[in-house]
């Protein structure tokens, strides 16, 4: 290729709003080379990848693909010089095939002659990557990795030279994603520019050549290969971030029992013979790849679903067993539960109600806040306000603002505040930290332990295998439906990724 | 955008909306002068503001009964069927002369609201028992109340002296008084239910719940809310709202069941409750202004030859205008060379 760089981008700026979310961000891309764009969430990098991809305009600054400035007018605009992109969340109609989505995307002819030109395309294309398509049966029912496939085809058959990947091993296992990694270097390696966007250190020390930071809309650095750790992580942060440190536990009695949960309601994840038990002071951490039963079994075990089959008993202290299988949330409360759910903005919160209702409405049933007659918003209000400061929720003008305009981590934080404040003797948690930056995450971490500390039994549902290595003392494994091995603290890496991906 | 701004921006629609009004209204006949003097005449002249509040008493009532239901997303388009079964309810007390005279217009208040809530008790069961669309089945219902008022009028029920479908005239005890000179107190029974209506939304805990459920009924589930029961009683509460509005017509304005008092105020209901957000504050507001235009449209009908349903059209035309302007509030402009 030429001398050119593959993609320049200098001092660009995108507001929106009041919002910055792009002030003076650079980028250099050179041919043959995967670059990596690490940062935090809301550091800028997907926008600033929208801005190459045609997606933004930018309202300053310098685009130059291939040497030739450009003002580009939309994204059919950018793939027409080779730029491409897979976004985090798929833009595949989930009803038709593959080929019929990459003829979608590229345009053929009549539709009978376009989809026999492109399926030799993709076939060409898929051989020379070494992937294995089902090019007919419907996205919808390929795994997320092989989904993923079908995206990166589809920008190759579009003719990019320039793919950009937006945290593409979000989604995968391990090994799917050190499998897509090793596509990316040898597409690299024929030539084309691949920018990877991620926040995952691991993934920039394997595969990049070199790493561009960014942080609040801002390049900071841009570093060859090699580079440490932690240097990356400060300057991606900022700060140094201390991550929690678990310390021995203390396991006492069982808490929480679990013998053969069956679930037939959804298809795609039923739930066979779920049996394990957690006892109080004790992380039993449910490690798997999404989609295999653990929101059913969250479901279940926060008693907004009750299962087909199988027992969910509490044990109370005092050694009182109850039978807790009927699904009422109301009972599960009164006898010591609480659930933060996965699905924060459809499940956990309100989102148009006042952070003020949003905390009170755990403690509302009991009548610390007036009688059924009165709801005293005054008490609440007190009560709440000494929770945000003590879970250190930023964000706040004003407790009467709806809880919507809260930041996710923020957000997060109010929903295990309100969780812990009703004292529970066994919480669930599913994937706690998702989509949360690394300061939030600790924050959310060091309550988990605490709750440890302090005898809770906890059930940890999480698809990030750091999050489960780091926090528990137990782990299962959660394979279709079904625990399909179990592990010590100390558990080998390695084996509880091959267990999650069915091979125990 | 902040709550000042906001209401300013549906202020300005409801003008808007008034504009366009004249406008149709000028194309039909009566000129923009004609119309300041209607409105100026019907605020001044105290005859009318009587009928203004003798109107707004079942257009309150209305628009309480559906925004009560609205916040609980239960789209309740049965209220004149409530209606109509809570007049047919306290017309049979009257005609059957059940109880002591003393008691009778009480009995006769109670049993329309038991009437309201029977009528939407089928539709709510059919909504969360069947998931059959609520929308539809009070829709349907109205035309089944009707064509039973309609049975009840032109047969058993039609007045013998002068065989016109309508009832016999209630008896003086059967009907809601004056009091004083003015005061209706089909008034008092509005303003009543109003301070009910915001103790049970506002301050009690059955409304602090309400919230939620409208927000986000998954979540209040998972919290341990007894969704099942808070949504029963709005809804419920909305049928006998209702079934009162089809009460204080006949016992308050007619004096005996007729045939139309109905008509209408489904329409009207809903559209107060649009306006006023779902607000029972805001709805005896809007209500009254709902009224002052009803007493309006019925002078334009005497003198200028105005339909009636031009009202109607009035009323839409400003709710096209309001929920337009939520563009402004959700959209800003920005003015780019």
């Amino acid at each position: 290729m030429d001398n050119a760089l593959a993609l320049e981008m200098a001092g660009i700026r995108k507001n929106f709003g009041s919002f910055r979310a792009l002030d003076d961000a650079s980028l250099d891309v050179r041919w043959g080379e995967v670059h990596a764009i690490l940062g935090e969430n809301g550091a800028g990098k997907s926008s600033l990848m929208n801005v190459a991809a045609g997606l933004y305009s930018p309202d300053g600054g310098l685009l130059r693909i291939n040497g030739q400035a450009c003002d580009l007018t939309g994204p059919r605009d950018a793939m027409a010089r080779s730029v491409g992109m897979i976004h985090q969340h798929f833009k595949l109609v989930k009803r038709f095939s593959a080929v019929q989505n990459v003829l979608l995307a590229n345009p053929r002819g009549s539709y009978r002659q376009g989809l026999a030109e492109i399926g030799r395309e993709i076939n060409k294309h898929a051989k020379a990557l070494g992937f294995d398509l089902d090019l007919h049966r419907p996205v919808g029912l390929l795994s997320v990795a092989e989904q993923q496939r079908v995206e990166i085809i589809k920008t190759l058959v579009a003719g990019a030279r320039i793919l950009i990947l937006d945290e593409p091993t979000a989604v995968l296992t391990d090994e799917e994603g050190a499998k897509l990694l090793r596509t990316i270097s040898d597409l690299a390696q024929r030539g084309a520019a691949i920018v990877l966007v991620t926040h995952k250190l691991r993934d920039v020390q394997t595969f990049a050549d070199r790493v561009t930071v960014m942080r609040g809309g801002r390049t900071i650095a841009t570093l060859n290969r090699g580079t440490s750790s932690d240097e990356l992580a400060t300057l991606a942060v900022g700060t140094k971030i201390v991550a929690p440190q678990r310390g021995d536990g203390k396991p006492g009695v069982e808490r929480l029992i679990v013998r053969d949960l069956h679930d037939e309601s959804s298809d795609q994840s039923r739930l066979r013979q779920v049996t394990f038990t957690v006892r109080s002071g004790e992380i039993y951490g449910i490690a798997g790849v999404g989609g295999n039963g653990q929101t059913e079994l969250a479901d279940i075990l926060s008693g907004s679903r009750a299962p087909s089959s199988g027992h969910v008993e509490a044990v109370l202290p005092g050694g009182a067993r109850v039978d807790l299988s009927s699904g009422n949330p109301r009972r599960r409360i009164d006898f010591g539960f609480a659930a933060v759910p996965a699905d924060r903005q459809g499940q956990a919160i309100a989102s148009s109600v006042s952070i003020v209702d949003n905390y009170a409405i755990a403690h509302v049933h009991t009548g610390r806040f007036g009688p059924w007659w009165r709801f005293k918003r005054a008490a609440a209000r007190e009560a709440t306000s000494v929770a945000l400061r003590d879970a250190d929720v930023q964000g706040v003008r004003s407790a009467s603002q709806r809880v919507g305009l809260l930041s996710g981590g923020n957000a997060q934080k109010l929903v295990m505040a309100r969780e812990f404040s009703r004292a529970p003797k066994i919480i669930i948690v599913h994937s706690p930290s998702r989509g949360l930056d690394v300061r939030a995450c600790a924050a959310i971490h060091r309550r988990l332990l605490n709750a440890r500390e302090e005898g809770v039994a906890v059930v940890l549902i999480s698809e990030d295998l750091d999050e489960i290595l780091s926090l528990s003392d137990r782990i299962g494994v959660m394979t279709a439906g079904r625990i399909v091995a179990e592990f010590d603290a100390s558990g080998d890496r390695q084996a509880i990724g091959r267990a999650m991906v069915g091979h125990v | 955008m902040p709550v000042w701004a906001r209401a300013l921006v549906s202020l300005a629609a409801v003008m808007f909306g008034l504009a366009v009004s004249a406008i149709i209204l000028a194309l039909a006949g009566v000129a923009p002068s004609s119309l300041v003097t209607e409105f100026g005449s019907t605020l001044a002249d105290p005859e009318s503001l009587k009928a203004v509040l003798s109107q707004s008493v079942p257009l309150i009532l209305v628009g309480i009964a559906a925004s009560v239901a609205f916040r609980a997303r239960f789209w309740n388009l049965g209220l004149e069927g409530q209606m109509i079964m809570g007049g047919i309810a306290a017309a049979a007390i009257s005609i059957h002369q059940v109880g002591a005279e003393s008691i009778r217009i009480e009995l006769m208040a109670l049993a329309a609201m038991f009437a309201g809530i029977a009528w939407i008790a089928l539709p709510m069961a059919l909504k969360y028992l069947l998931r059959i669309n609520e929308i539809i089945a009070t829709l349907l219902l109205n035309y089944i109340a009707q064509y039973a008022l309609y049975d009840l009028l032109f047969g058993a029920w039609k007045d013998p002296t002068d065989s016109f479908p309508h009832s016999g005239p209630f008896s003086a005890a059967e009907r809601l008084p004056v009091i004083g000179d003015w005061l209706q107190s089909g008034l008092l029974v509005a303003l009543l239910v109003v301070a009910a209506t915001f103790w049970l939304l506002q301050i009690s805990r059955a409304g602090f719940y309400l919230r939620f459920i409208y927000a986000n009924a998954t979540m209040a589930h998972r919290m341990g809310v007894p969704t099942g029961r808070i949504v029963a009683i709005a809804v419920l509460a909305s049928g006998a709202i209702a079934g009162l509005a089809g009460f204080v017509i006949p016992s308050g304005i007619e004096g005996r069941l007729t045939q139309g008092y109905f008509e209408g105020y489904g329409f009207s209901g809903v559209l107060i409750a649009f306006l006023a957000q779902n607000n029972p504050l805001s709805a005896s507001v809007v209500a009254i202004l709902v009224a002052i235009l009803f007493v309006v449209g019925q002078s334009l009908q005497i003198f200028y030859q105005i339909p009636f349903s031009m009202v109607q059209l009035i009323q839409a035309i400003i709710v096209m205008c309001v929920a337009g302007a939520d563009f402004f509030v959700r959209h800003r402009l920005i003015l780019q060379r």
